[in-house]
């Protein structure tokens, strides 16, 4: 790899980095607003389960976003993407399965409260 | 190079001038014998100690089988206590599984994988030899459980303040080899942290946890190795079986031990620091440790059978002179096996009121993971089909790994229903199950695999006669001693239970149970010592005894340290034969000629890294213990670690030249790839 | 800064570097490791909405601990270091040390102030009667948020090691970069494992009048 190095600093390179440096700019700003209407969102009196959807979907791109331009997934090899994703898609669905077998009514909470 | 060494390229590492580290420390490449095996990186010597460790602990594992089969073989026997029968099934069963099985593939896979995939080395070399020494430390952990059992029975510890205040007093494991909570766990309000065991689960938690850690980074180290070291032409689907299970196996490594990880964190928290995880008089729930156990544990039987599975698949197309039967088949249903096999972990746990649809759909999903399987089976037979079969020593025990695998998986089979398992849930019948599995099937498998590749490893052959005298015993010990407990099982004899009353009907059973289990014993014994023997006094062979079919029959045995002089170029799966008996030639890359092949530089670091776990390791029982001061052994264990860890960033890579036989003026027969 | 010893002259099969793809194969498996411990919060919680038992006995919920301002701002903070530890890496790709130095400064920097939060945080639980061995609560809470707690100071760690390496002149060039890069990567991933922390532990006991695992009652009546 030590060939692409003497090609990182042709002004291709230096273009796609300043490049990137405005997209980091840009994501940096809405990682710090979206955190800001998050923490609006839970005051605002509308239905809990809205809430807790867009909840959900703002730390979801908020994750990805991060995975995606700080981490250099969108500009690395597509193979980085599919491992990391085996591991979280892995994760997701072996919690959500135990969340589900957890469930209150199987479980007697009363002699401990 | 920037990080090339300074030397001019030599032929024997030991002509070396000495050299130092960016840490001006002298690197231990030119050194021999007990200082070159410490320190060494090369794949297969890491190989080598991976499986002498193994071996020994197989051995070790077996006598405590023979311990328990001899204190059942009749009824109200006091051959060994209570106590101690627990522990010996305890300690047997984390031993064969963490530090039988698991290092003796990672034997193979460190040996193997290199060679097979046209690579000289490792993506990291001494990350390699971290996860060597730290398996070892984490299994000398916890084996020295049995010294302080040993010592407080001895009354050695008698005369300690801290020994007067234990509780209890079983320094070796004792809760089985998954530890349910709450019997591994804690009781009591408000941190009080009673406890139901001694420090044996200290002992248990800790070397569990070190061993994870071994297993974990030479899986990362692996999957590296086969996705990006592999040689020019050798595509993922021409890499051979074993190489691909490896992969299946690393990649179920990875994604399985953290779940273990974080369980053994949280039932330390609850033991050491009196947090209440899994503690039920705080509302803990113990069932969350099955759930995590299993989540790990599932997978983890996977990791046991898939790298024999590999090896049986080499194993088989080479004696039987054919390729192997619907290879992209074969590969499809491992990485099936992997991906379901963390799907199904609740089958372990139906007795514990799941719920009917939780109990469908895991069972469902269990009955599923038997169709991959059978497409295996299916394949190996179809591979045989119709081949010239030579009935080597290999292949002996090959073919019998794959009638008692089947055996042990139509067992599997019949636990995948719900309403028979609870029936069968802890009695001899799952261990009947398990063990035609472990012992049929991996054990089979992995002695396959050291008859198979013993002349490679080596360059010397093992004595056939004995060879098929041992594989014998091994097959017909194994039946005799398993087959019965399917009856006993369903006769209702339990599981974990250290002797049973005169007048159930099971006297005669386990009466033959336990001379099959010695005949077992005395087969494997047998296999070992002619190995032993082979490694340091057996026939010399030649380069390719068995007509291989895979790349490292290409090497001389045993193979030089830099692996291939030139890089390999393949143009086709089962390369090494296609070249010998096709068309198609192994080619080859042009190599550094004078220059000579670059090889990494020895360390310390590992070793030293790795040393700080010894010091955990006893630290954190000895604080269950009350020790004084034993949490300054833990501190500095991490101390040592972080320093081994440092040194090691700063010392620098290194690497150093050797020269090949085609450097130096011998020729080589070099080859064109054929169009 | 790690040995890829061979790797140095031979390109990678996939034309990835051996230290990239071996990093994300480690997070892939943190995703694991932090499933767990998030998973074991979040059914615990699920179990018991009612909190926990302080010293004198009195019934605390924990939304009434939770100070949504210091959170808030120590969530801000770890995004920004990300975005600092963004421009550290782009600055080392373009050769640029001494932004890279800057820039790392600022993310060590921004590391700890987040740890000094969640030690502030801590003791002021503790005060408050949330202990590790008084609740499941308090052992699932401190046990996760402690986890990822360590794993900043480890990257603060990483990165102070690396800021005071790149003096030595040795961090430079196509590796160095690389190994900037990878330590990168853990800090960004210790980022993401906090937006979910900070959304799955903390707001989503602000919503409803007694936070969003019921009525703050245990589940079955006495």
């Amino acid at each position: 790899m030590s060939s692409s190095h003497e090609a990182a600093l042709s002004p291709d390179f230096l273009a796609e980095e300043v490049r990137r440096y405005h997209h980091f700019i840009v994501l940096a700003l809405w990682l710090a607003v979206v955190t800001g209407a998050e923490i609006v969102l839970i005051f605002l009196p509308i239905p809990v389960a809205a809430i807790l959807t867009i909840l959900t979907l703002m730390s979801a791109g908020k994750f990805f976003a991060v995975i995606l331009w700080f981490m250099h997934l969108i500009y690395d090899k597509r193979l980085l993407f599919w491992c990391f994703f085996a591991g979280l898609a892995l994760a997701f669905a072996t919690y959500a399965a135990l969340l589900m077998l957890f469930s209150v009514d199987r479980i007697d909470t009363r002699w401990f409260s | 190079m920037s990080h090339d060494s300074h030397h001019a390229p030599v032929a024997c590492k030991t002509e070396l001038a000495p050299e130092r580290s960016d840490l001006g420390l002298i690197r231990p490449d030119r050194t021999t014998g007990l200082i070159d095996w410490l320190t060494t990186v090369d794949h297969k010597k890491i190989g080598i100690l991976y499986g002498a460790f193994a071996m020994f602990y197989f051995l070790v594992g077996g006598v405590e089988a023979l311990a328990i089969r001899t204190q059942l073989a009749r009824p109200d026997n006091d051959f060994v206590t209570a106590r101690m029968y627990n522990q010996l099934f305890t300690m047997h069963g984390t031993t064969m599984i963490f530090l039988g099985v698991m290092p003796l593939s990672a034997a193979f896979f460190n040996f193997l994988v290199p060679l097979q995939i046209g690579a000289r080395d490792v993506a990291f070399p001494r990350l390699n030899a971290f996860s060597l020494w730290t398996f070892v430390f984490g299994a000398f952990v916890l084996n020295a459980s049995w010294f302080f059992e040993f010592a407080h029975l001895a009354g050695w510890f008698n005369s300690f303040e801290w020994h007067k205040a234990l509780v209890y007093t079983d320094f070796a494991p004792a809760n089985g080899w998954f530890s349910y909570a709450p019997l591994s766990g804690t009781f009591g309000q408000n941190g009080q942290a009673l406890r139901f065991t001694g420090v044996g689960t200290d002992f248990w938690i800790i070397g569990i946890q070190v061993l994870g850690i071994a297993s974990l980074a030479a899986s990362f180290n692996f999957i590296c190795t086969i996705i990006n070291m592999r040689a020019k032409g050798m595509t993922m689907m021409r890499l051979p079986v074993f190489t691909w299970m490896t992969l299946v196996t690393a990649v179920l490594i990875i994604l399985a031990f953290p779940a273990i990880t974080v369980a053994l964190i949280e039932l330390m928290f609850d033991r050491t620091f009196g947090a209440n995880f899994f503690n039920p008089s705080a509302g803990g729930q113990p069932v969350l440790w099955q759930h995590l156990f299993w989540i790990f544990g599932h997978p983890e039987v996977y990791i046991l059978v898939l790298p024999a599975m590999g090896i049986v698949s080499e194993v088989l197309p080479t004696f039987s002179g054919k390729s192997l039967f619907g290879y992209p088949i074969i590969v499809f249903s491992g990485a099936v096996i992997g991906f379901l096999g963390f799907a199904v972990w609740s089958h372990h746990m139906f007795t514990t009121g799941l719920g009917p649809v939780p109990t469908a759909a895991f069972s469902l999903l269990t009955m599923a993971i038997a169709v991959p399987t059978g497409v295996k089976i299916f394949n190996w037979l179809g591979t045989i089909w119709g081949g010239r079969i030579r009935f080597t020593p290999p292949m002996v025990l090959a073919l019998g790994f794959i009638w008692m695998f089947m055996c042990g998986g139509f067992s599997g089979v019949m636990h995948s229903a719900a309403p028979a398992d609870s029936q069968q849930q802890d009695s001899y019948f799952v261990i009947a199950h398990f063990h035609y599995v472990l012992l049929g099937g991996v054990l089979l498998g992995l002695m396959a695999g050291l008859y198979f590749w013993f002349p490679k490893i080596f360059g010397r052959m093992p004595n056939a006669p004995i060879a098929y005298i041992a594989s014998g015993l091994v097959i017909l010990g194994f039946n005799v001693a398993f087959g019965p407990m399917h009856y006993l099982g369903l006769a209702g004899q339990p599981r974990r239970t250290h002797t049973y009353h005169a007048g159930n009907g099971w006297e005669q059973w386990n009466y033959v149970a336990t001379i099959g289990a010695y005949i077992l014993g005395i087969g494997v014994a047998l296999a070992f010592v002619n190995l032993v023997w082979t490694a340091f006094r057996g026939k010399k062979c030649s380069n390719d005894p068995w007509d291989g079919r895979t790349l490292e029959w290409s090497l001389p045995s045993p193979v030089p340290e830099y692996n291939f002089a030139q890089a390999p170029i393949v143009a086709t799966r089962d390369a090494f034969f296609e070249d010998k008996h096709g068309s198609k030639r192994i080619g080859s890359e042009p190599d550094g000629g004078e220059a000579g092949v670059h090889m990494p530089s020895q360390s310390w670091m590992p070793l030293v890294a790795s040393a700080g776990f010894l010091f955990i390791g006893f630290g954190m029982p000895m604080m269950a213990m009350h020790v004084p001061h034993a949490g300054w052994l833990v501190i500095g264990g991490l101390g040592v670690l972080f320093l081994g860890i440092w040194l090691w960033a700063l010392e620098g890579p290194g690497g150093y030249m050797l020269k090949t036989p085609a450097a130096s003026g011998t020729p080589v027969p070099t080859e064109t790839a054929a169009h | 800064m790690s040995d890829t010893a061979a790797a140095h002259e031979a390109p990678t099969s996939t034309g990835i570097d051996h230290k990239k793809l071996i990093m994300w194969l480690f997070l892939a498996s943190d995703c694991m490791f932090f499933g767990t411990l998030i998973s074991t919060h979040l059914l615990y919680r699920k179990l018991f909405p009612a909190g926990f038992t302080d010293a004198e006995g009195h019934q605390r919920f924990i939304q009434n601990l939770f100070n949504i301002e210091l959170t808030s701002f120590s969530t801000f903070i770890l995004l920004m270091s990300s975005f600092l530890m963004a421009l550290a890496v782009s600055a080392m790709h373009k050769g640029q040390i001494k932004s890279f130095r800057r820039n790392v400064l600022g993310v060590i920097f921004f590391g700890l102030i987040f740890l000094g939060c969640q030690v502030y945080e801590f003791t002021h639980f503790y005060h408050e009667g949330l202990t590790i061995q008084n609740s499941v609560l308090g052992s699932t809470f401190y046990v996760l948020t402690g986890t990822h707690g360590t794993h900043v100071a480890i990257g603060v760690l990483w990165l102070i090691m690396m800021y005071f390496y790149s003096f030595t002149g040795k961090l430079g060039g196509h590796m160095g970069a690389l190994d900037v890069e990878i330590a990168g990567l853990y800090w960004h991933f210790v980022d993401i494992v906090w937006i979910i922390i900070f959304t799955a532990v903390y707001l989503v006991e602000y919503l409803g009048p007694n936070g969003i695992w019921g009525t703050g009652l245990p589940a079955v009546a006495k």
